[in-house]
């Protein structure tokens, strides 16, 4: 399918070039087209990418983090301040109100985590709430969260994934008529529409002074469009005024459509390829050995393989983790150069001078995959390569199924350490090392307040997954996004585009 | 005939166990069901979470006993995303796929009937070998590249009709003719066939003998007889498209239920893709009945030899 879109993307553009390009929108509405439908518009619920996006736009958290800064703004919450170890306590902003014109206050909060924070509430990310002990409400316009343990990644997860319910609207209607119909203070309003579309409309009363701004767009239709290639024709034909989840070898040809922007956007997803060093697929695995690790670490040549088969605004990575997360300690790591002939050296020295097998599993671009295949054949690794559904590779992977997992990991947007690295060296299904002095170092970062000594924690963890090879850490993954050019739109690495933020410049 | 449809009831039955076991077995074993709920990127506390909350770490047996239980009740649980009752998100998207499949449907009779009766007239002639050719070619041609061949030129470059979404009729027309497309060769070699038979036949002869004209003589007299198995085949086709149309509807947005079964798959929402494929396949066997018991009616011979 992808490849026939590409005939049709460029046939295209020799054959209409006019209807696409009807630049700028006469009504101040945008339209979208997004891959799949939501379950819910609970946010607590609908965890996809597409979901998220949209839970953005209809709730907010109660503090924002500038994708641009990385620093943490006021959004709900005017200012918030750590009282102790477990505590945290945010001063609400006055005045706010819901979609139903119910004012917002401190009960509201209350309600909404203490709801969530009880594993029976079903929150789909449990990651997000279970650290949460109590609610309380000190007074309307003070709330203060209390965890279970101390928790140093707490305010990424208040900005990351905690939207704030309306209380009397969501006990009047029911949790599961409220994702149906939500409700919320977000800078945009629900309006339904028929399956297949629906309708967010600026909110009039959206409070100012927040880190989201004030909407410019008056309208965005949201149209639901499975297929990739159905997605890009009715970008082209006018359709659509913004996709994303383009496909990398579209970009060009969409870009030549006159009055089309098309562009690969960094993401803060990083792609490794993790092994399988605890020998879970293979008691006997020649991965067990960290010169092997190492040798398939200088084998792949990541420089030639970003620059080709990425693209875009895509980076080699050296760490397990994104660079711009808190505690990702870019100096702490050993780099492998791409050294085929020191890596045939390593092989030979753990007595794999011949060579051996692995299975290897991936799903996201098969060339990418085969390009890696082909770097492991050069110094004498034969891997099997699996093409799989993102779901059965991850379960591959989780399994203990396989001996490599090239694989990628978006940390659910959270700019913490301990969402990357803490996720996939903690001992866990993930966690394809199980090495002990890891997991007891990850178990101090996640539960160590003091900014300095957890940052020196996870540079130890860091230094010693490099140096032991348990990963070779490859690049991020591009986002691709085609647009209208007269729409003034900036892509962000958490992947969480942000209508409120963008407008038409004519 | 009582005893024919006892037996036909049977079979239907069993045939209808045998799905739900089969559906029940794939989407346990295909993919872990906690780990579709939870998605690409749960941790290993949600998966667990939600195994315990959804009793997937019961054993197969107990969770399919409890499923059926619930079906016999009737009653096809809730989605495990949105929460909603499976028979609702169900029978909301029937209108969109059973339209889709009646106009495909249509479309293809249209233009099956015709072609297979000129064929027939002139057998090895051009215009039979035209209609052959069509017939390959419509068999032979994907879903996906022929709706996507469609849009090319219909949405695209003549910029003739809407390339994807259901809000209004038009929207049908792409989707309709691609997956009539797919049905249209069969029916087509099945007209041209017992038209060729039937015209040979000595009613026929007599018939024109008589003096009849040529138009009576076809379409009164040759084409009512040669038609009996297209009304089956037709019947089946239309059972096919409902649960077939997973690839046509995703390429034009159109919110069917092949839609809706292709999402819950690619989410592990089980318990929606269970009640598609039962229901779906229990479509399909009334009609598939449905057009056995009419044939039986039509046709003494059919009953008998049962």
């Amino acid at each position: 399918m992808i490849r026939f879109s590409r005939l049709l993307s460029a046939t295209a553009v020799l054959a209409l070039g006019a209807t696409g390009a009807l630049a700028g929108s006469e009504d101040n509405s945008l339209t979208i087209g997004i891959g799949e439908e939501l379950p819910s518009f609970d946010g607590y619920i609908s965890t996809s990418r597409d979901g998220v996006v949209m839970t953005r736009h209809l709730f907010d958290m109660l503090i924002y983090r500038n994708p641009e800064t990385f620093e943490y703004e006021p959004l709900l919450a005017t200012s918030w301040e750590r009282i102790d170890d477990l505590t945290w306590e945010f001063t609400l902003r006055e005045g706010v109100t819901f979609h139903d014109g119910s004012a917002f206050d401190a009960e509201d909060v209350a309600f909404t985590l203490n709801h969530y924070a009880d594993p029976e509430a079903g929150a789909r990310s449990q990651a997000s709430v279970s650290w949460i002990e109590n609610v309380e409400v000190v007074d309307p316009q003070t709330v203060r969260i209390v965890s279970d343990a101390p928790f140093p990644a707490a305010l990424e997860f208040v900005a990351g994934s905690l939207p704030i319910y309306p209380s009397d609207y969501v006990e009047s209607v029911g949790w599961q008529e409220f994702g149906q119909a939500p409700i919320g203070t977000g800078p945009y309003v629900y309006q339904a529409g028929d399956s297949n579309a629906f309708t967010l409309t600026a909110y009039e009363d959206y409070f100012e002074g927040g880190g989201k701004g004030t909407p410019a767009i008056d309208t965005i239709e949201v149209r639901i469009i499975p297929d990739t290639a159905t997605r890009i024709a009715e970008m082209i034909g006018g359709g659509v005024d913004w996709i994303w989840n383009v496909p990398a070898d579209q970009i060009e040809q969409l870009n030549a459509v006159p009055g089309l922007t098309a562009e690969l956007g960094s993401t803060m997803r990083i792609a490794m390829v993790a092994m399988d060093a605890a020998g879970r697929a293979n008691p006997e695995s020649p991965l067990a050995d960290p010169r092997v690790r190492q040798a398939v670490n200088h084998a792949i040549d990541r420089e030639t393989l970003v620059s080709a088969l990425v693209g875009g605004d895509g980076e080699v990575v050296n760490v397990p983790c994104y660079p711009m997360q808190f505690g990702c300690d870019t100096e702490a790591a050993t780099v492998y150069d791409f050294d085929p002939e020191r890596a045939r050296e390593l092989l030979a020295e753990a007595g794999h001078g011949d060579g051996f097998s692995v299975r290897m599993a991936s799903f996201r671009d098969r060339a990418r995959a085969e390009a890696v295949q082909q770097y492991l054949a050069n110094v004498g690794i034969t891997a099997d390569l699996e093409m799989l559904q993102a779901r059965a590779s991850f379960s591959a992977w989780r399994e203990g199924d396989i001996d490599m997992w090239y694989g990628d990991w978006g940390s659910f947007s959270i700019a913490d350490v301990s969402a990357s690295t803490g996720n996939f060296f903690n001992g866990g299904t993930n966690d394809g090392a199980q090495d002990a002095e890891l997991i007891a170092l990850i178990e101090r970062g996640a539960a160590t307040i003091d900014e300095e000594e957890r940052r020196s924690i996870y540079s130890d963890a860091i230094s010693r997954i490099t140096e032991q090879a348990y990963w070779v850490p490859m690049h991020t993954i591009v986002m691709g996004y085609a647009y209208k050019d007269a729409l003034d739109f900036t892509p962000t690495v958490d992947e969480l585009p942000r209508f409120f933020l963008a407008s038409w410049t004519e | 005939m009582t005893g024919f449809l006892l037996r036909r009831l049977a079979l239907a039955l069993f045939v209808l166990v045998t799905i739900s076991v089969i559906t029940f077995v794939l989407s346990h074993v295909a993919v872990d069901p906690a780990l579709g709920v939870a998605g690409d990127s749960a941790t290993d506390e949600d998966i667990a979470a939600i195994r315990a909350q959804y009793g997937f770490d019961r054993p197969y047996l107990v969770q399919y006993a409890a499923y059926i239980g619930n079906v016999l009740s009737g009653d096809f649980g809730r989605s495990y995303l949105s929460g909603e009752p499976v028979i609702g998100l169900v029978a909301e998207r029937v209108p969109a796929t059973a339209l889709l499949a009646f106009l495909s449907i249509v479309f293809a009779l249209a233009l099956s009937v015709p072609l297979g009766v000129l064929a027939a007239l002139h057998p090895n002639s051009l215009l039979d070998r035209l209609a052959l050719s069509l017939a390959v070619f419509g068999q032979a041609i994907p879903n996906f590249w022929a709706g996507l061949l469609l849009i090319l030129v219909f949405g695209l470059n003549l910029g003739w009709l809407p390339i994807s979404g259901s809000s209004s009729l038009a929207h049908f027309v792409l989707p309709s003719i691609t997956l009539g497309t797919f049905a249209m060769p069969a029916l087509m070699r099945l007209v041209r066939a017992g038209m060729i038979e039937v015209l040979d036949a000595d009613y026929i002869r007599t018939a024109r003998a008589m003096g009849l004209k040529e138009r009576t003589v076809l379409w009164k007299y040759a084409l009512r007889n040669a038609v009996l198995p297209v009304v089956s085949l037709t019947a089946v086709q239309f059972g096919f498209m409902l649960g077939g149309s997973i690839v046509v509807e995703s390429i034009f947005a159109i919110q069917g239920i092949g839609y809706l079964a292709w999402q819950s798959m690619s989410r592990a929402d089980m318990p929606v893709i269970q009640a598609i494929v039962l229901l779906v396949s229990m479509a399909y066997i009334v009609l598939t009945l449905a057009a056995d018991l009419l044939n039986a009616a039509l046709d003494p011979r059919l009953r008998r030899a049962s």
